[in-house]
């Protein structure tokens, strides 16, 4: 039963993620793109991440998604172009071997075998200085803020 | 055995391959910035899914945490740049934006 709607909530989030990518209409892909995110809360949220579910919720499907439309709007670009496919295939594929390659070398022990106490304590800190974990994220989301509002503010 | 983990990360690795092949194939800045959140939503997903394993995945929760965060920032830092640049060239297509100087 678990299985059948992990496997129905992936085919979602394919189904919708392809339509964006994949859709000449902007607001087509728009829609799709919210609905992403959405598949993507839900997944979190229901195999226990309820708080980065909520978080994933808030900041993509909500805020990502009106600056999106608020891009569009501002632009005026409703034409998607479309370039050379065979040289997309070959630089994705090319991209995914050496992820994967990468991936291998460095996951490469026994699932039975990998410590969890290694990771643990290389990233200990985290837990230790929990405040300072939060204080980066607000520092990270604070200074692209300011970036963003430097940005589309008017040259005097 | 097809555990939900599996599943979670397979479909993490192939929106990553969908968000990279829409990278290089799309000729509009928008388009690019949609095809770096598929490409953010993968790396969540596969993020997730380690931890699914285990009995405590509040490491995988954190990095996921981490992840969004900073994949916000940057859309939102990247959404500014692309008006910013509609408003100096008038396009978004990379190919018509040669001139990147002043």
């Amino acid at each position: 039963m678990p299985g059948e709607v992990a496997l129905l909530l992936s085919v979602a989030l394919l189904v919708t993620v392809i339509a964006a990518l994949f859709s000449r209409s902007m607001s087509m892909t728009l829609i799709s793109m919210f609905y992403a995110s959405l598949v993507v809360g839900v997944i979190f949220t229901i195999y226990q991440g309820i708080l980065i579910g909520l978080l994933h919720i808030i900041i993509f499907a909500g805020a990502v998604s009106v600056m999106l439309l608020t891009a569009v709007l501002m632009t005026g670009e409703t034409d998607l172009g479309i370039g050379k496919r065979s040289l997309a295939a070959l630089l994705s594929a090319v991209t995914i071997l050496i992820v994967g390659a990468a991936s291998y070398s460095l996951f490469s022990t026994l699932p039975g075998e990998v410590s969890e106490s290694s990771t643990t304590s290389v990233l200990q800190f985290i837990w230790t200085f929990r405040p300072w974990d939060l204080l980066i994220l607000v520092i990270i989301f604070a200074s692209a803020m300011t970036v963003v509002v430097n940005l589309l503010s008017k040259e005097q | 055995m097809l555990t939900d983990q599996t599943i979670f990360m397979t479909t993490g690795a192939v929106l990553i391959f969908l968000g990279v092949f829409a990278i290089s194939y799309s000729r509009n800045l928008l388009k690019t910035i949609i095809s770096f959140q598929v490409v953010v939503f993968g790396a969540n997903l596969g993020l997730f899914a380690s931890g699914l394993g285990s009995s405590s995945n509040l490491m995988a929760n954190t990095l996921v945490l981490f992840s969004i965060v900073v994949g916000g920032s940057v859309e939102a830092v990247g959404l500014a740049l692309i008006v910013l640049v509609h408003k100096k060239y008038g396009t978004l297509d990379p190919g018509k934006i040669r001139r990147l100087k002043n």
